[in-house]
């Protein structure tokens, strides 16, 4: 430190100086210290003395207190004014830890009376009670039956602290339909309960834990009333004062049509799928469906340990909101757009030929078409109808990894949708870039000829998918999917246009896909009253290398999913689907087929 | 015998033995002794006759209490030494908390290093007075104006790095507790009244543009507390309300009704003075400032009696600091102040501030009792 060496002896006045000094600040201190403190007592003095008498006589002759009035929640409605979730009325008992004489006796009486509460979740209750603030009243999470509260009100004076009452529960009546839209309230938690504001939270004991109950959470919620209330000594309600209502939440709209919901729930039956439909215009999302799902109203009272455990550890995970966190290779699905961005920036012309005899050379390295003979000669409009993979493998060296990432970027792969929803995963959209970020190593081409079929690094939801087949729908105007009805966007963003006829070509031979007689959906799109346009794809769980994909002998969990986006009708698009089948247990397409024909002939005229 | 060696500590004879064997005060330990039975019976009182909470409260007393010996064994030579490490440590866990922080009620406070969370600035509530006065370690008092305007940028770097978690409260009691550093040390008056001029100044733009709304709205609340009926406004007219229904001799132990039917918010923490001045009147509330001003006072002798400057210079500041919550503490609960969470020292139910407390009274008994024979 060299603080030795430079330390040098003070001669005596320094000494006397700095002595001099600091007595005198230390004296000025005492005396600092000695006027607050006086400045405190003339305070006490002033509130103890002069005050006393008005401050008596507010403590003692009669308790005022304030009391929060819960404000009421705002319901959900689906596009047609049908309602997803409601506010029932329901009989509770509320504990206030304060007045209970005796925990344990209380609870074994009360076990003794309503033999129908569940133990468990009594006896962690009561836990809750013992360690919980004493002035903090506590409800039940059990909702009585009205038997229960008959023979409870009856019996009440033997239950000095515990009292019925009446509170307003949230309730789903389509129980697990769009559960993963609507999401749930549920308790507030210790965690979540510091954070809120505690004005606006007084009096709730429940907020908005997923799906648009979360999301819309300050519009649901509203804001509490006060009621002020005159108690005697022991606590007791003497009367109720003057008070301010509370503002009960708004109710809002979804885009939601619970029917077409209902329907594809009904048609897809517990399979692990997902599908999500959108009118292409607005973004609004028509049927938003990740099965299985859950019944919601399990979570408003707080859900039980064993009912839980068991919802994780179904192998189908229910809890997974597959639309915008379920991330699955696209597959064949992304070739049009590859298509696309190939033509609009002339990389090559649409009707080139190129041949394909089964696969690729590259490298010493054999990339092989699921079609093992080969395509023969094909053009854009070939490679897009019998999803040839040696077209976009020649096609994706022509283009490199930037380009494709470049022009896919716009349709919304790899980045937030931005919808109206917590916790999206955004897939990976790669590029080279993405590479030496998140994988600190440089691009290899090879890697390029995969991306182009949507394998590989590639990764995309649901949700991405519906968006973009939509903005294809669209011929590129970009929408933003919602789930909220007002959320009409008025400004949306165009993709620069080189070429429209380049799109529609593309959109052409979508149409083939189901229309034409060598289509990969031929067999679904045959009878169609209407023309639809569509892809589709297959998403490989396990990487197979040169080897041969034998769907007999793989275990039914690593089966490949099957994949399918599009759009109807061609001219005038009024709904965009995607879907996902988890290890093909359906068929995609045929099930976007069948949703499409159900909206178009049964509901479309409605919305 | 031991006379053959030079002498290197003061036999302390006025004081009985364990107590000089122990380095610790005879005066101050009475203080906090007595502060901490009252707070133990308050807290007791406040919680409903908890006794779980008596019992959690008293063994983080006694914690506190081991730390305070530990500290006292430490000499004042040592802590200076070590003061540049801590302080350095401390200020990259500001920093680190405002890089990877938990988030509590919007904040960036606590640090998690997995096994347990602590505010990093608890720790410069001590470091950094005790940087400053190591910054005057070897100066003659007051120091030169350049060593001056270092210790303020210390005061304001600290400062800055708490004020940006948010936490205007403590922030400004961490700076006060360096300002004190650099007023012993001599900070010319001229100084100190042009920047009290100043501050003056600069509030209504600190109130524009630095203020987060939460804050504001506390201010607001403070000059009228109707118009927050059901948050802290709330608080203070209940807290009013219990205070000045003691009137002169208190509704006695345990008597304090505004505590028990519930209108009372934090009365073990933060407002556990109003369930005093409530229970024992304005007759307790002068005996518990008595009490104060005996420990302020003895604390300000130790620092007119310490031999160096770092010693003197860290001990009075500690005291100081210790005045300033009590007042604001006390003001805040009576309505003199604007509500800022801040507990009540040695009575408040325990908390991390407790042991920041105890280990600035052990460093104060260090100072009194590790002193060099004056050989001249």
């Amino acid at each position: 430190m060299g603080m030795k060496n430079k330390h040098r002896y003070q001669t005596e006045s320094e000494i006397f100086f700095q002595k001099r000094l600091f007595r005198n600040r230390i004296y000025f201190a005492l005396g600092f210290t000695l006027i607050f403190f006086l400045l405190l007592w003339v305070r006490m003095g002033y509130l103890q003395w002069v005050g006393y008498k008005h401050y008596h006589s507010m403590s003692e002759g009669n308790r005022i207190s304030v009391e929060a009035i819960t404000p009421v929640r705002g319901r959900i409605f689906d596009r047609n004014h049908i309602l997803l979730a409601d506010n029932q009325p329901v009989f509770v008992l509320k504990f206030s830890k304060d007045k209970i004489e005796n925990l344990q006796d209380s609870f074994s009486l009360l076990q003794n009376l309503l033999p129908d509460l569940p133990k468990e979740r009594l006896s962690r209750f009561l836990e809750r009670v013992k360690v919980g603030s004493k002035y903090r009243p506590l409800y039940l999470p059990y909702t009585l039956t009205e038997i229960e509260a008959a023979r409870f009100a009856g019996h009440s004076y033997q239950f000095p602290g515990i009292t019925l009452v009446a509170k307003l529960k949230r309730t789903y009546p389509f129980k697990e339909s769009a559960v993963h839209a609507i999401g749930y309230v549920g308790k507030i938690n210790q965690k979540e309960f510091t954070q809120l504001s505690e004005s606006k939270y007084a009096g709730t004991d429940v907020m908005g834990k997923l799906g648009v109950e979360k999301y819309y959470e300050s519009i649901l919620h509203g804001s509490p009333g006060l009621q002020q209330i005159e108690t005697n000594a022991r606590g007791r309600v003497i009367q109720k004062l003057e008070s301010v209502p509370a503002k009960p939440g708004k109710d809002i709209q979804l885009t939601i049509d619970i029917r077409l919901q209902q329907y594809i729930e009904k048609y897809l039956d517990g399979k692990k799928a997902a599908v999500v439909v959108t009118n292409p215009k607005t973004g609004g999302i028509l049927a938003y469906v990740s099965t299985p799902g859950y019944d919601p109203n399990l979570f408003v009272d707080g859900i039980s340990q064993t009912k839980y455990q068991e919802l994780l550890k179904d192998h189908n995970r229910p809890l997974i909101n597959r639309v915008i966190n379920g991330q699955y290779p696209p597959g064949s699905t992304i070739k049009p757009f590859v298509a696309l961005a190939a033509i609009e920036n002339n990389i090559i012309s649409p009707y080139k030929k190129i041949f394909d005899p089964g696969f690729l050379e590259f490298k010493d390295h054999r990339y092989r078409d699921w079609k093992r003979q080969g395509h023969g000669l094909v053009d854009m409009n070939d490679a897009i109808e019998q999803s040839c993979d040696t077209y976009f493998y020649e096609l994706s060296l022509k283009m490199g990894v930037d380009l494709i990432h470049d022009s896919l970027y716009p349709f919304g792969f790899g980045h937030h949708t931005k919808i109206d929803l917590y916790n999206e995963s955004v897939g990976i959209l790669p590029s080279k870039a993405w590479k030496r970020r998140v994988k600190g190593q440089t691009w290899y081409k090879g890697e390029t000829i995969i991306a182009a079929i949507g394998q590989g690094y590639f990764l995309s939801t649901p949700l991405q998918l519906a968006k973009a087949i939509s903005i294809m729908a669209n011929r590129g105007e970009i929408i933003e999917p919602h789930l909220l009805k007002d959320k009409e966007y008025v400004k949306k963003e165009q993709i620069p246009i080189q070429n429209i006829e380049n799109w529609e070509k593309v959109i052409k031979a979508m149409m083939d896909v189901l229309h034409s007689p060598r289509g990969t959906a031929r067999r679904y799109g045959r009878d169609l009253p209407f023309k639809m346009a569509g892809k589709t794809g297959t998403a490989q769980v396990f990487s197979l290398n040169e080897g041969e994909y034998d769907e007999e002998n793989i275990k039914k969990s690593l089966r490949d999913h099957s994949l399918f986006i599009g759009f109807a009708p061609v001219k005038k698009p009024k709904i965009a689907i995607s879907v996902i089948i988890e290890n093909s247990t359906l068929k995609a397409a045929p099930v976007a087929v069948d949703i499409t024909k159900y909206y178009l002939s049964e509901l479309q005229d409605e919305n | 015998m031991k006379i053959d060696l030079p002498a290197r500590e003061k036999v302390y004879r006025k004081n009985s033995g364990i107590l000089v064997s122990l380095h610790l005060d005879g005066w101050l330990m009475l203080g906090i002794f007595l502060l901490i039975i009252t707070g133990s019976l308050i807290v007791f009182s406040a919680s409903g006759a908890d006794q779980e909470v008596l019992s959690r409260h008293l063994i983080r007393v006694g914690f506190a209490f081991i730390l305070m010996l530990v500290f006292a064994q430490i000499p004042p030579n040592l802590l200076r030494i070590y003061t540049p490490w801590v302080f350095g440590i401390g200020t990259i866990m500001l920093i680190s908390v405002l890089l990877f922080g938990d988030i509590g009620k919007g904040a960036k406070r606590w640090l998690d290093l997995g096994f347990f969370r602590f505010q990093p600035s608890e720790i410069m509530k001590l470091a950094l007075p005790m940087m400053i006065a190591w910054l005057f370690a070897h100066d003659s008092l007051p120091p030169p104006n350049k060593k001056m305007l270092i210790g303020l940028g210390l005061v304001g770097l600290i400062a800055g790095l708490i004020i940006i978690q948010p936490d205007l409260g403590t922030s400004i009691l961490i700076a006060m507790s360096g300002l004190f550093v650099l007023f012993f040390a001599g900070l010319s008056w001229r100084w100190i009244l042009s920047a009290v001029g100043l501050v003056a100044a600069s509030l209504p733009i600190v109130w524009n543009f630095y203020m987060y709304d939460y804050q504001k709205q506390r201010v607001l609340t403070f000059l009228d507390p109707e118009s927050d009926p059901l948050g802290t406004g709330y608080h203070i007219i209940q807290s009013k309300i219990a205070i000045g229904s003691g009137g002169l001799e208190g509704k006695g132990f345990m008597g304090s009704t505004q505590a028990h039917l519930e209108f009372l918010p934090e009365s073990t923490t933060d407002f556990i003075f109003s369930v005093l001045a409530e229970e024992f009147g304005l007759i307790g509330v002068t005996g518990l400032l008595l009490l104060y001003l005996f420990v302020i006072g003895r604390g300000l002798y130790i620092a007119s009696q310490a031999q160096e400057n770092f010693a003197r210079l860290t001990a009075a500041s500690l005291v100081m600091t210790l005045f300033v919550y009590v007042f604001v503490n006390i003001g805040m609960v009576s309505g003199l102040l604007p509500v800022v969470g801040l507990p009540l020292p040695l009575l408040s139910y325990g908390g991390s501030s407790l042991v920041t407390l105890m280990v600035s009274f052990g460093i104060l008994m260090s100072i009194h009792t590790h002193k060099k024979l004056l050989t001249s």
